[in-house]
């Protein structure tokens, strides 16, 4: 078998012990990597119902058949657990010095089990595994938990660790790398600090199994150059991501005063242009040559990277509108180990519910210093308000009740990033049916649907372009495990990581077996939230009320007067549902399900919910 | 406002500011002008896909523009 190692390691954090287990061809055909593994080994061996935040969860990192090769932008790796924010599947992509570090360690998987009595770390180095004591990173930022690794283990060693949110049960907290890197949105973090466990260290020596190595490596050298020439001609790294707010702005989409509203005239001084004139450091990610980590220093002084998500959630969303201060926001969020999305709409909802009278408190919109100190106390939870703003909104709103649920802008528990949908019904339904929660990393379908259809349209070409983008970004993406940007931005096409896959593992696959692979895991998905939640109906399925909400329409700006209608948008999901083989409550049929050869988990999920 | 001339605000987005050296400027066309006489106007690569809005709706490039219109080009993001 080339391409997978085939190795994956088990290791139990309550006896300290741990295990080299195989996989075969059959499996690595079926689920390929990053997403697909996770998905499986996570459906496989956790108990319906079990404590994400005990010692039953398991953390799994994983990486896929061209990670960590060098070939455009490969150098991400997966995170994932049973969400504690959310109670279902949960999942984030980051890049890291893992990737590689993992791959040539000799594994494609690591599942981490139990429950460490003390802190600790893990320093993994080929087939060395060692179990110590983190008393003296324990407490700290991500920043001087990175540095101290770093001294000891030099730069190049792969680092992945949490924050005081991850150590203090944040809900949003999540898994920290290099820089600004961050994964695992929905509390991967806290799964990790459930476990005592505040980072992980690896460095291997061995060669990446490829089926072509000096093809490979002559190809994948290539196109990283020409990738580079790409993004060099288009300029697209000159504002990266974040060049997306001033658009998001002119069509009535970005999040303001918490999702409320869908433009402002202080935009600009967050946006882009900004930023990019402000630039004193660029980063990103390993095995890539269009980096995108602009980054900037803060109101106090720190270097913060920022991506749009950063600058929409932290800024306009919270009405701050000073680029140093959001930077700070920013800052402390990454040191903290928390989600900046799942941060700025729990920092917005909670104003907005103070605005509304269904709390009290002293948080305002615009208050760029006390949303710092907000951000400290979730982070380590400290008294009643850090408690409650360390749980996301969902929670938080059935605390503050008032009908404040309706406003609190998450899907499935976990908060929407950074594109607000009051009038775009196919993106609303990217949200809605994103399989860990409102994520856009899924299904980004808004250019698409303002430049090739009706704004207004609930029809069928909406459903099938979220379900081709869910393939390609939430399924190709995500188990082949590449960063998606030089094909999302830069137009490479899809073929080429066709060609990886191929030169990688020695098979002959099309993007039709891709396809049915990200099919497959949707699916699967869809299964492992059903079965943690039995009574599952397409409700689960839907955005926020308050997008629904006539009154709730702009006033002024390009969709005055405009908002969602819940009967279109059940239509929208029909047709989703439809020609994703699902039934009316959103659950894959069991035809639909052996067709992806899914029989066994088809009968599995039928322990709780009858299947049509 | 000049002759029969109308007003147009052209906001550029992301690269574009970049390559065209603005960001955003107040340009005059003769009356009866469309998007495609603003696009035409600027040296932008015709082939780099785009989308524009006028006032925040996107437009088609035959479609007649009105004096104060808005007219937003930015290229094809595809959402990070
Ligand atoms: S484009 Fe950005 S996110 Fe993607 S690999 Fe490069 S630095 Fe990382």
């Amino acid at each position: 078998m080339y391409g997978w190692t085939g190795n994956i390691l088990r290791i139990n954090l309550t006896d300290r012990t741990h295990k080299v287990e195989h996989f075969d061809e059959e499996f690595a055909r079926k689920w390929v990597g990053g997403r697909g593994f996770a998905l499986k080994i996570l459906w496989d061996e956790l108990k319906p119902g079990i404590d994400p935040l005990g010692p039953e969860n398991k953390l799994i990192v994983t990486v896929g058949p061209i990670a960590g090769i060098p070939a455009p932008n490969t150098g991400k790796t997966v995170v994932a657990a049973k969400s504690p924010l959310t109670g279902g599947y949960a999942d984030g992509n980051l890049g890291t010095r893992v990737t590689e570090q993992m791959r040539k360690a000799g594994y494609d998987l690591i599942i981490i089990e139990g429950k460490s009595a003390q802190p600790v770390y893990l320093y993994i180095e080929d087939d060395k595994i060692q179990y110590l004591p983190a008393d003296e990173i324990w407490g700290k930022g991500t920043y001087d938990t990175h540095d101290w690794l770093y001294k000891k283990y030099g730069k190049g060693a792969g680092v992945l660790s949490i924050g005081q949110g991850g150590e203090n049960l944040n809900l949003y907290s999540m898994v920290r790398s290099l820089e600004g890197r961050a994964g695992g949105r929905p509390g991967i973090g806290a799964v990790m600090g459930s476990k005592k466990l505040k980072a992980i260290v690896i460095k291997g020596s061995k060669p990446i199994p490829v089926a072509d190595p000096e093809g490979m490596r002559k190809l994948g050298l290539e196109d990283l150059r020409k990738v580079g020439e790409i993004d060099k001609k288009t300029g697209w790294s000159i504002q990266g991501t974040t060049g997306v707010l001033a658009w998001c702005n002119e069509v009535a989409a970005l999040p303001v005063h918490n999702m409320r509203k869908t433009h402002h005239p202080d935009a600009w001084k967050i946006d882009g242009e900004r930023l990019n004139n402000a630039r004193v450091a660029t980063y990103g990610c390993p095995n890539c040559t269009m980096r995108c980590g602009i980054t900037i220093l803060d109101h106090e002084g720190h270097e913060s990277e920022l991506d749009y998500e950063n600058i929409g959630m932290l800024g306009s969303n919270l009405d701050i509108f000073e680029l140093d201060q959001v930077a700070s926001l920013n800052y402390l969020c990454d040191d903290y180990g928390l989600d900046t999305i799942s941060a700025g709409a729990v920092l917005a909802f909670y104003a907005d519910a103070i605005e509304q009278g269904a709390i009290k408190g002293d948080f305002r919109f615009g208050d760029a210093e006390m949303a710092k100190k907000l951000l400290g106390m979730a982070a380590r939870r400290e008294g009643e308000v850090g408690n409650l703003l360390a749980d996301g909104t969902l929670r938080m709103a059935r605390k503050i009740g008032h009908g404040s649920e309706a406003y609190a802008m998450q899907v499935k528990g976990l908060e929407i990033s950074a594109y607000n949908c009051k009038f775009i019904p196919g993106m609303a339904l990217a949200f809605g049916t994103s399989p860990i929660g409102a994520h856009h990393k899924e299904s980004w379908v808004i250019t698409f649907e303002l430049k090739q259809t009706a704004r207004d349209s609930y029809g069928p070409e909406k459903a099938a372009k979220v379900i081709e983008l869910q393939r390609i970004r939430g399924g190709l993406f995500e188990f082949i495990v590449a960063c998606r940007f030089p094909w999302i931005e830069l137009g490479w096409e899809l073929e080429h990581y066709v060609e990886y896959f191929n030169k990688t593992t020695g098979l002959n696959w099309t993007l039709n077996d891709f396809w049915k692979v990200a099919d497959r895991i949707y699916a699967l998905m869809k299964f492992f939230w059903v079965r943690e939640f039995p009574f599952w109906d397409r409700t689960r399925d839907y955005p926020p009320m308050i997008w629904f909400d006539p009154k709730n329409a702009d006033t002024d700006g390009p969709i005055a007067g405009k908002y969602l209608e819940l009967d279109k948008y059940n239509q929208l999901l029909d047709h989703y549902y439809q020609q994703r083989g699902w039934d009316k409550r959103g659950i894959p049929t069991r035809k639909t399900a052996e067709a992806l050869d899914l029989s066994q988990e088809a009968d599995q999920v039928e322990k709780f919910t009858k299947l049509e | 406002m000049s002759g029969s001339n109308i007003k147009i605000t052209v906001k550029l987005i992301g690269p574009f500011i970049n390559q065209l050296g603005f960001s955003e400027k107040t340009m005059e066309f003769p009356a009866g002008a469309t998007v495609e006489t603003v696009l035409s106007s600027l040296p932008l690569d015709p082939r780099r896909p785009r989308i524009v809005t006028r006032n925040g709706q996107a437009v088609a490039s035959g479609e007649k523009l009105g004096d104060g219109d808005r007219l937003a080009i930015s290229p094809l993001y595809s959402g990070g």
